[in-house]
This record gives structure tokens, C-alpha cells and sequence, in this order.
């Protein structure tokens, strides 16, 4: 049964490994690997040692990914969350500042986080008539608003000791910390989507809310699970930008929301909820990761790459549609 | 199941694109018509060589070097003219210059451009920071490589720099601008600052250095600096901020932005509204010609501004001894800057060295019209 959009609804499995290629994520794949050939073409120094060393800055972004796309899945959205990022931040790098031990300020980071989440989480599930694009452009308004008065004068601090930070922006070899959890946390998320009762229920919800809570799904407790985690892996995202920067400040994790939205949505993953699937989010990240750091590296203008990420997002949303309409068409034609 | 043997298939898949798509023989010459089958078969170990070894990221450097100058972001005319200036003294010296203007005026933005180009093994970067001390690590990984950094117009923390060059000293700055406000008001009455970001090193240096002045000295004391605004160096916030001042304080005299986005916006402002308020600070002669003048119909009686042109320039001659190894960024050492002369670093007000260009420099009804066809 297919969706609108062309892509298929994952509760009917298809067993033949050539429709696996064709689908989204196995197109997806296939991009990726392009883009990898495109990039080793035009950058001499497109190499692992230097795609992982300029890699943090987007894993940081990779971490708001796994919970936007479930949010995502049930229908919902969540702009707030680059402002969690920086209160979260921002707390942690007062309270390092006022001499916590470094497990507290992590403590206080994830704390921050969640707590932010929570709030999101409590207002979408308490107030169902108002949209969440709504709710959380608020809360976006007030986290940020409350980590600019934090900030204070001058709208920036720096920690005065970053070795704890210094210490979990560390490597093994070339591979950072950072890398490690984001592929543990994409596991999780995956399993979770594709293999447990909460991940089909994300689906279910996406594809119709009301049917859902009438089936019995708590459709309210799963928002608030959901926002929550989002908010906890927005402080996970704080504490490791905070170990790139030493610091925050008004700007930081500013457009975070947007981008993880567009790796979603770049994954098949649809706004409207109930279609995509998690893996394609995580290839889709990986390769405009990918992509941003073989167009930075041969100094293409960023004014520029943005525009082909933009481009190319629009081409993602499109591409599904038309060849629906085309096939649509081609049925049509044969039936006549 | 078969969508778990699908998902890990894909991941595995991933994985082993990564390994072998990215993963190159690091001294492969780009021009090489085999690098992608040689890209494929590079051994692992070959793979994570350090980025030193890699090849130089341009082939016009020979001998010249390739040099870096990173702005703090698009569209901002005071910074392009900087990038103009660096780019005609690398030039000059035979090397190869990089412009990067980063997608965002963040440090977030500036953190990504500095990656790319310690990938590519530059030779030095000259950074004109948006926040102090947020790109001490980029930098430090930067320094760790081998490249050489300096920061212009605005500085980054001491860690992170081997130097910094400075348009004017801040206390120079500070009088200059000082005095204008004294002038322009009489002697007294409100005046108020119209800022760039809150976080912008310079600025924040500029207004500190501005209210020691006129707490210090008696006759500054019928001034009143009623507000500090932040415009954030876009147009439009600047003009709402510009609009805010003039209706909370409906007594002020005197706005003094001492950045070029800023004070453009609050001329636009005073002089479309036929506004009373006059306006000084540091803007671009070109965007400031037609609001210069020293009557009712004009809004600006005179401002102040460096050469950003030479200052770039100063920038890449910096960055050029620093590489050849003429300065170390200690206090004391002096170089010779292409066809601009003999300059000396000097300690800077935040312990590190600085070098100064010169004094700003006045711009009024009497030569506006010639230096805006300059820049």
C-alpha cells in the first residue's frame, strides 16, 4: 500500500531485495555513495581523517535528528529545540564556571534539556487544540529568551576551565567520541521505530491520531516520551557543542531545529507523519554531512551550498510526488 | 526479518562507503586520472595518514603559500573590503589568497570554514571573529597543524592568536568618538550608542573605552548615554533599534554607532524622518555619502573610519610573515608590510600583541565626495 508521497508504509515489508534498492532509503544510499565519489573527485583532501575531524559540528545536529524524526512520525513538530540547545548550554557552562565538578555540569546540561523537553511535551499533550508548530515557536522564544538573561551583558561566557570538556571532545584515533554515541543512538532510535510496540505506534498515531487513541495507544504519553527525549539529547547536543566552542553564547544552536527537520525530511520522513523511515533521516544526514564538508573544502561560497542543500531538499519532496503521479497516470492509461 | 537484514545492509554499507570513499591515499596529486580507483583500494592505515601529509589544497601556491582570511560574514561592505585588501597583498607577494565568508554571521559558521581549511593544510588563517573566545578550539586544532593564526578588525582570545591586527588602538577610538558626541551635542545632554552584536569583541572594547572617557573626565559630565542598543549588524533590526531610541527617549541628541551596518541604517532612519538627532560613529564613505553634511537636511556632521583596504592588507602581509617566519606575534618584533611600511607588534590590552594600523580617520562634508569612490 502505497502513501501518497510514494513511499511505502513499513508495516507491509516488501521481501525482494530490488525494491529495496528502489525505495528511498536504498535511492538514498545510492546518493550517498555518489556524493562520496562527486566529493573524492573535487577535493584532494576529501579523506576519512578529514571528514571526521570536520564531522562534530554536524553529529551535534545528528543527535536532534532521532527524536524530531519520531516526533515527526506522529505528526508533530518541534522548533524549539535549537533554543533548548543553548540554555542547555548555557547552564552548563555557568555552572562549570561557578566550580560544579564536571559529572554535575553534565548533570545540569542533560537536566536543562529535558526539563525544556518536558515543558514542550506537557503544553503539546495538555493543550491539543493548538498546533505545535505554535507551541514550540513559543517556547523557542522563551528557552532562548531565558538563556540570553542567563548570558547577561555582553551575550557570550566562556568557561574559565574546559578540561572536562577538552576531555569529551577527545578521539580514538581519528573516530571522536561524539561519532561513537551517535551510531549507538541511531541504533536504539532504529530498533525502537522498526522492532518495538512504541515505534509502530509512532506510525499509527502519524497516519491518524484519533483512530489511534480509540485503538488504545496513549497517543498523549508518547508525545510527552518523545519531547522529552528530544529535550535530553538537546542537552547531550549542548554539552558536546560546548566542548567545540569552550563556551556559549545568544547564537549557539541557532537553526539546529531547521536542519535536523531537513535531514528528516531529505530522509522521507514526512511532516504530515506516518510515512518514512528513521534509517533514511540517518543516511540523508550522513550525506549532507558529507556533501557540506567536499563543498567547504573546495571553498565553495556557504551562501552557495546552502542553496544547493535547499534545492536539492525541495527536489527530495518533489521527486516522490511526481514519479506518483507519472505511475498514476501510466495505471490510469492502462485501465482505458 | 528482512527489513533487520535491510537496515543492516545499509548500515554496513555506509560504513564501508565512508571507509573507502573518503578514505584516500593522502598524498595523491589531484590530478591523478586514477584517484578514484586508487581512492577505492587505499589501505586503511594509508587512510588515516595525518592531514599533513595531504597534498597542498592549491596548485597556483608554489612557492607563495596559500593564505586565508576568513570574514565574519556575507554582506557585511566593511568586511568585504577587507577580503579585497587581503586578496590584492597576497597577490602582490606571489601567493594564493582564500576568501571564506561563513554561511552565518556565528562563530558556529566561522568554527565550520576553519575545519575546512585545516583540512586543506593552508598555510595561515586571519580571522575576523564573531565571539572571542568560541573559536579557541577550531583555532588550536588550526595552530596544532601547523597553520599559522591571526586574527583583524575583531580580535579572538589570547590562546588562540599569535596576533592580532587592530584598525586603532581602543583608547584612540574611544576619544575619537568621545569627542564627536561632545561636539555634535554642545556639551551636554542624552546620547545613546547603537551596537553591532552583544558579543563583538571590538564593539564591546569601543563602548567600554567610550564610558571610561567620559566618567573620567568633568567635562563630559552633562553627557548622558541613555542606552546601549544592539542592531546586530543587520539592517532591519538596526533600523528598528535606530526607531526604538528615537521614541524612548524623545530629548536625545546624539546617536554614536560605531559599526558601518549600523549607523547606514540610523542615518536612512534620522534622515527620512527629518529627525533632529544626529547621528556619528564609524561608517564607509560610500554608503554614508549622501547623509554627510553639515546641515539640517543631512543627518550625519562627520564620522570616522580606517582604511579597510589597507587593513587587509596589513592582514595578509601579517599572515605572510608570520608563515615566512619573519615574526614569532611577540612584542617587540618588527616587520616590513609589502609597499606599507615598517610596523611593530605591541602589547595589546588583553595581554596578547596587537599591531596598529594607524589612527581613524575623519570623514566630513569637506572630503566625503572623494573618498566615497574609494571604498
Amino acid at each position: 500500500m502505497a502513501g501518497k508521497s510514494g513511499r511505502t508504509i513499513s508495516a507491509t515489508p516488501d521481501k525482494s531485495l530490488k525494491k529495496a534498492l528502489l525505495s528511498w532509503e536504498g535511492m538514498l544510499l545510492l546518493l550517498f555513495i555518489a556524493i562520496n565519489i562527486l566529493c573524492k573527485c573535487i577535493s584532494p583532501v576529501y579523506n576519512l581523517t578529514n571528514v571526521l575531524r570536520e564531522m562534530p559540528k554536524y553529529l551535534t545536529e545528528i543527535f536532534l535528528l532521532f527524536p524530531m524524526a519520531y516526533i515527526l512520525l506522529m505528526g508533530e513538530i518541534d522548533i524549539s529545540v535549537g533554543s533548548t540547545v543553548c540554555l542547555a548550554a548555557t547552564m552548563a557552562c555557568l555552572s562549570s564556571n561557578a566550580g560544579v565538578p564536571f559529572i554535575g555540569v553534565i548533570l545540569i546540561g542533560l537536566l536543562t534539556g529535558t526539563v525544556c523537553g518536558m515543558i514542550n511535551g506537557f503544553l503539546a499533550t495538555r493543550f491539543r487544540e493548538l498546533p505545535t508548530m505554535i507551541i514550540t515557536l513559543g517556547t523557542q522564544i522563551v528557552f532562548r529568551g531565558i538563556a540570553e538573561i542567563a548570558l547577561g551583558d555582553g551575550g557570550s561566557i566562556s568557561l574559565t576551565n574546559a578540561d572536562g570538556f577538552r576531555a569529551i571532545a577527545g578521539k580514538v584515533g581519528p573516530v571522536p567520541y561524539m561519532f561513537f554515541i551517535v551510531i549507538i543512538c541511531a541504533v536504539i532510535f532504529t530498533v525502537i521505530a522498526e522492532k518495538r510496540v512504541f515505534g509502530r505506534n509512532l506510525y499509527a498515531i502519524g497516519s491518524n491520531s484519533r483512530t489511534a487513541f480509540y485503538s488504545g495507544i496513549k497517543v498523549n504519553q508518547m508525545l510527552f516520551i518523545s519531547y522529552t527525549v528530544l529535550g535530553l539529547l538537546a542537552g547531550v547536543s549542548a554539552l558536546f557543542l560546548t566542548s567545540a566552542t569552550y563556551g556559549a553564547n545568544t547564537t549557539t544552536g541557532k537553526g539546529f531545529e531547521m536542519d535536523a527537520i531537513a535531514m528528516a525530511v531529505f530522509g522521507g520522513i514526512s511532516t504530515a507523519g506516518g510515512k518514512g523511515k528513521l534509517i533514511g533521516g540517518i543516511i540523508s544526514a550522513f550525506t549532507i554531512t558529507c556533501l557540506r564538508v567536499g563543498l567547504g573544502q573546495i571553498n565553495m561560497n556557504p551562501q552557495v551550498i546552502l542553496i544547493i542543500l535547499g534545492a536539492l531538499l525541495i527536489c527530495a519532496v518533489l521527486l516522490p510526488n511526481i514519479s506518483q503521479s507519472i505511475s498514476d497516470k501510466k495505471k490510469k492509461a492502462s485501465r482505458a | 526479518m528482512k527489513k533487520k537484514v535491510l537496515s543492516a545492509i545499509l548500515s554496513v554499507a555506509m560504513v564501508a562507503t565512508l571507509l573507502a570513499g573518503c578514505g584516500s591515499a593522502a598524498e595523491e596529486a589531484p590530478a591523478a586520472a586514477t584517484e578514484e580507483a586508487a581512492a577505492e583500494e587505499a589501505p586503511a592505515e594509508e587512510a588515516e595518514a595525518p592531514a599533513e601529509d595531504a597534498a597542498p589544497a592549491e596548485e597556483g601556491a608554489a612557492g607563495g603559500g596559500t593564505y586565508a582570511f576568513v570574514s565574519k560574514s556575507a554582506g557585511n561592505p566593511f568586511n568585504e573590503r577587507q577580503a579585497t585588501g587581503f586578496e590584492e597583498a597576497v597577490k602582490a607577494i606571489g601567493g594564493t589568497a582564500i576568501i571564506q565568508h561563513p554561511e552565518s554571521a556565528t562563530a558556529d559558521a566561522q568554527i565550520t570554514v576553519i575545519q575546512s581549511l585545516i583540512s586543506q593544510n593552508v598555510d595561515s588563517i586571519c580571522v575576523a571573529a564573531n565571539d572571542e573566545n568560541a573559536l579557541q578550539a577550531a583555532l588550536e586544532e588550526a595552530a596544532a597543524a601547523g597553520i599559522k593564526v591571526c586574527s583583524v578588525d575583531s580580535t579572538v582570545n589570547v590562546a588562540s592568536r599569535l596576533t592580532h591586527v587592530n584598525q586603532a588602538g581602543v583608547t584612540e577610538i574611544g576619544q575619537c568618538l568621545m569627542d564627536a558626541v561632545y561636539d555634535i551635542t554642545g556639551g551636554e545632554g542624552q546620547w545613546a550608542i547603537l551596537s553591532a552584536t552583544s558579543q563583538a569583541a571590538n564593539q564591546n572594547a569601543w563602548i567600554e573605552s567610550m564610558k571610561e572617557i567620559q566618567a573620567a573626565d568633568e567635562k563630559y559630565a552633562k553627557l548622558e548615554l541613555v542606552e546601549v542598543a544592539y542592531g546586530d549588524d543587520e539592517p532591519q533590526k538596526s533600523t528598528d533599534q535606530t526607531q526604538a531610541l528615537l521614541q524612548n527617549y524623545p530629548d536625545l541628541k546624539v546617536i554614536c554607532a560605531p559599526t558601518t551596518v549600523g549607523i547606514a541604517a540610523a542615518a536612512k532612519v534620522l534622515q527620512d524622518q527629518g529627525s533632529s538627532v544626529k547621528l556619528t560613529g564609524l561608517g564607509l564613505p560610500s554608503e554614508m555619502a549622501e547623509y554627510i553634511g553639515d546641515d539640517d537636511a543631512h543627518s550625519c556632521p562627520y564620522m570616522f573610519l580606517w582604511n579597510p583596504i589597507d587593513l587587509g592588507r596589513l592582514g595578509a602581509y601579517t599572515s605572510a610573515a608570520l608563515v615566512n617566519g619573519d615574526i614569532t606575534g611577540a612584542a617587540g618584533e618588527t616587520f616590513t608590510a609589502g609597499d606599507m611600511g615598517d610596523y611593530e607588534i605591541v602589547t595589546a590590552g588583553d595581554g596578547g600583541t596587537e599591531i596598529i594600523l594607524g589612527a581613524p580617520f575623519k570623514f566630513d562634508p569637506s572630503n566625503i565626495e572623494e573618498w566615497k569612490e574609494v571604498y
